[in-house]
């Protein structure tokens, strides 16, 4: 079970306002974050 | 998707796949920019060997892909809240939002929030006398 637990790190490559830049969960921290996976990319729903 | 909600309740968001990030780049400047007229306003992570996926136990190895996993984390790094759904449903932002704003008012006020509870409606307090005691305070066929 993963709720009530603390959310595992990560580190990864990411696509955020025209650039390519690293994105690690920890520099979240202090903040409200909701993380969302999906299936992949041009799905429709 | 509520954008603009979350930022006003200040939530960062994140999203991952195990497309690359060229795909993700494509994907916003062909399709999703069009959708919501502006660029997609948070990182879009790429998880190409499913690594993050199998962290969070959203990783299907059958197809390859995350199915859609839902982690609301607070500023502890504990995650409150998750949903998990298969891939031919769409998730529901208002929930999402609701359930953000509950979580915020508790750890703001220690209340808790009841069955049904949207903003606004009547929240609970917890003391050793409201146990048997919460059918005094809250109705469901009113306050639910």
């Amino acid at each position: 079970m993963l709720v009530t637990k603390h959310a595992p790190n990560f580190t990864g490559s990411a696509f955020y306002q025209g650039k390519y830049k690293k994105v690690s969960l920890e520099d979240y921290r202090g903040k409200w974050v909701v993380l969302c996976f999906y299936p992949g990319d041009f799905t429709y729903v | 998707m509520g954008y603009d909600q979350l930022q006003a309740l200040g939530v960062e968001v994140l999203s991952v796949s195990t497309d690359s990030v060229h795909s993700h780049k494509i994907w916003n400047e062909t399709e999703l920019s069009k959708m919501i007229g502006n660029d997609v306003p948070f990182p879009m992570v790429s998880d190409q060997n499913g690594a993050i996926g199998k962290l969070y136990d959203v990783y299907d190895e059958a197809s390859g892909i995350n199915v859609r996993g839902r982690f609301l984390i607070d500023p502890e790094g504990i995650i409150q809240a998750a949903e998990i759904l298969t891939p031919p449903v769409g998730r529901n932002p208002a929930e999402l939002i609701r359930q953000i704003k509950a979580f915020q008012h508790h750890q703001k006020t220690g209340e808790v929030m009841p069955s049904g509870w949207t903003e606004g409606k009547k929240t609970l307090k917890p003391s050793p006398g409201l146990t048997g005691n919460v059918w005094r305070e809250w109705d469901p066929r009113k306050d639910g």
